[in-house]
């Protein structure tokens, strides 16, 4: 029997944030790209700016942080329990 | 060769001479302009061992060929000089409209030794040189003191300014110009040694460029792409952005770097500040990104408002343990009144507060003493520091001084390298930048390599073998060494898709010298060794090459032994001995030895 998506708490920094009038979305995903996609669900106001609603996916200027692991991976595994931030994907200044 | 003038000019105060030089085509094109040409200029120029705030040490000013040529961001001067906080090279560069001024006046650079015999107001309008009395604008902000040189000479004038701070000596004191600083590294101590309140230029005479049409369509498509995703960030939050992300992931410098993450960093991150204390947004001369996001107080008390960034931000913020973000901007707006170092000036009252919590006695009434967390102590203790009164005095020669100084043991929380304190960055969870810090020339610093890109990204493994974090450290600093030197502002860096080959046919429109991507990455390399080669002739040894032992506690496994070990590595991949030197050959392949 198929098992539901763990729900994760997705923490948004930065502009994101601003959009989403939110810190964190509760979306269910066991990837990157299940959870970008459920995002995009939840919150429509990410669209274009920072999910590209054609692919479902990040756009350029953002990433994941799973687990205090950066990437851009749709690929990347979620487990139940991780730790899931959205930010930018330019570090520093 | 298009693109410069191909000359420099050399103003004595002593003697009042001044005295063109020329810049050889070969050397132009080997360090570039801006900071790798101020180098040069520094390496010849400082007599070896020279005090800092001795009449000899040269403040210099560089200019590029990239600047009045069109291309976005490239509107930045150079500042360099022997620091009087690290005794090693201070270099500093600052946007904006004084870049292209000076570009004007038909120099390439302005090399400044001497001390005047009263303050005073160094005018060049095109060849012409005066040096003016400018003892009505003591005590003026260096905002002020542009205003009314301008009002003065006319305001197709530029201007660079000192505040009170580099009138008084205050090592870390900043030097102004259009509202934008050269902020570390204390060029306005020097500028103030030499009694110079303010430098004023002016010019009519940019050099040709070698191909006008591609160099526009060039400059065109580039200025489309800076608005791109690569700037969003700081075009749309700015760099105040960094600040919760940090203190999330446990690396943003808490109370003197003793904890990573704050309590108060909601109350003073970038997303609320935009929400309740963001006015608007401007741009340096020349630049379409526009990240310099200003905040207003909102307090009560006499509305200011000021620009912010995030280093500003979290050293006057969370490392002092001050959650009032009002207090912040007061705080920022002082420093830039002042004119002083914003990180400096943070870190070493942090340090201070430090010795106040550990019960270190400073010899200072306990009333002048800050505390952390003690917004009001805050802002006396900058006014104290700009003016050097009574703690302020001691907290003006910057942490390592202070600490030296006191004793008690509180140069263990005296958090600099080099003595340069250290940005918003805690290494203990970013090995790469961690490395960049405590080989930087210039001290601790996060903008001569970036390194912490590495870090906040997918391109290394977490468990990357130091060869692998020392060969990316040495590539950052070399790449912004170029970025330096071509002076383009870093915020553009992730706008190209091959930085160096792009950047080099940008090179070759403007200059009409063919040149390749390789070309320029030898250029940033040669440049961090013309670098390194003054602080070893002013006494550079291996051991300066630290970090505090603060953040070498083992945790996320940066230890002792780990750093000896990426350095090493760091060594190895730039070409030097076990010892950190040059080997001679080096220097000859980089094309460096006949230059010196």
């Amino acid at each position: 029997m198929h098992q539901a998506a763990t729900t994760v708490h997705v923490e948004l920094f930065g502009v994101p944030r601003l959009l989403a009038g939110s810190k964190a979305i509760a979306v269910a995903g066991e990837t990157l790209g299940a959870l970008s996609r459920a995002l995009l669900d939840a919150c429509p106001a990410l669209a274009e700016r920072v999910i590209d609603p054609r692919t479902g996916w990040l756009t350029e200027g953002y990433m994941f942080v799973v687990n205090d692991r950066f990437s851009r991976d749709p690929t990347f595994p979620v487990a139940p329990g991780s730790s899931v931030l959205l930010v930018s994907s330019v570090a520093g200044g | 060769m298009h693109g410069v003038h191909g000359r420099y000019l050399h103003i004595d105060l002593d003697t009042g001479s001044v005295a063109e030089h020329p810049i050889p085509e070969e050397v132009s094109i080997r360090v570039i302009g801006g900071v790798g040409l101020a180098s040069l200029l520094l390496y010849r120029w400082a007599p070896p061992g020279v005090d800092p705030l001795a009449p000899e040490n040269p403040l210099i000013f560089a200019t590029s060929p990239f600047i009045g040529t069109g291309i976005t961001t490239a509107s930045k001067v150079a500042v360099v000089t022997k620091s009087p906080q690290t005794g090693m090279i201070g270099d500093s560069l600052s946007s904006s409209y004084l870049a292209i001024a000076l570009k004007r006046t038909g120099f390439d650079a302005l090399v400044i030794t001497g001390t005047a015999t009263e303050w005073s107001l160094l005018v060049v309008d095109d060849g012409r040189v005066e040096v003016r009395p400018a003892t009505d604008l003591l005590g003026r902000t260096p905002e002020e003191t542009a205003d009314a040189v301008r009002a003065a000479l006319g305001t197709g004038f530029r201007v660079a300014a000192i505040g009170e701070a580099g009138e008084n000596g205050v090592r870390y004191a900043a030097i102004s110009n259009d509202g934008r600083l050269a902020g570390r590294t204390g060029g306005g101590a020097v500028m103030g040694s030499k009694r110079l309140k303010a430098i004023a230029v002016h010019g009519s005479g940019l050099p040709t460029v070698a191909d006008p049409a591609g160099l526009a369509r060039a400059a065109r498509d580039l200025a489309a792409r800076s608005l791109g995703p690569g700037t969003a960030k700081y075009r749309e939050l700015g760099t105040a952005a960094n600040l919760a992300f940090f203190n999330r992931i446990g690396v943003l410098p808490t109370r003197n770097f003793q904890q990573g993450e704050f309590a108060g960093a909601e109350a003073i991150s970038g997303e609320t500040l935009f929400l309740e204390h963001r006015t608007d947004k401007h741009a340096c001369a020349a630049c379409t990104i526009g990240c310099e996001h200003h905040y207003r107080t909102r307090d009560g008390g006499s509305e200011r408002t000021v620009r912010l960034e995030y280093e500003s931000l979290f050293a006057l913020g969370s490392l002092c343990g001050v959650d009032d973000p009002n207090a912040v901007l007061r705080a920022a707006a002082l420093c830039d009144d002042l004119g002083m170092d914003a990180i400096t000036t943070g870190a070493t009252v942090a340090w201070a507060m430090e010795c106040a919590e550990r019960g270190v006695d400073l010899g200072y009434p306990v009333d002048e003493i800050p505390r952390f967390g003690d917004a009001d102590s805050l802002l006396r203790t900058i006014e104290a520091i700009g003016r050097r009164q009574g703690i302020g005095d001691l907290l003006a020669e910057g942490s390592r001084r202070a600490a030296e100084c006191t004793g008690q043991g509180s140069e263990a929380w005296a958090m600099h390298v080099k003595g340069l304190e250290m940005p918003g960055y805690d290494p203990r969870k970013l090995p790469t930048l961690a490395l960049g810090l405590a080989v930087a020339t210039r001290g601790a610093c996060h903008n001569r390599s970036s390194a912490y890109e590495i870090d906040f990204s997918d391109r290394l493994d977490p468990d990357a073998e130091a060869l692998a974090r020392a060969e990316a450290a040495a590539a950052a600093e070399d790449q912004a060494a170029v970025l330096d030197s071509l002076t383009i502002c870093k915020f553009l860096r992730h706008c190209f898709d091959d930085l160096y080959a792009e950047a080099a046919e940008l090179y070759t429109m403007v200059t009409g010298v063919p040149t390749t991507g390789d070309d320029l990455r030898v250029a940033g390399e040669r440049i961090n060794n013309l670098k390194k080669l003054f602080n070893i002739r002013e006494g550079w040894t291996r051991a300066d090459d630290r970090l505090p032992d603060r953040v070498l506690t083992g945790e996320a496994g940066l230890t002792h032994e780990r750093l000896t070990h990426l350095i090493d590595a760091y060594y190895r991949v730039r070409g030097w001995d076990a010892d950190g030197r040059i080997p001679e050959e080096h220097l000859t392949r980089l094309g460096l030895t006949d230059l010196l």
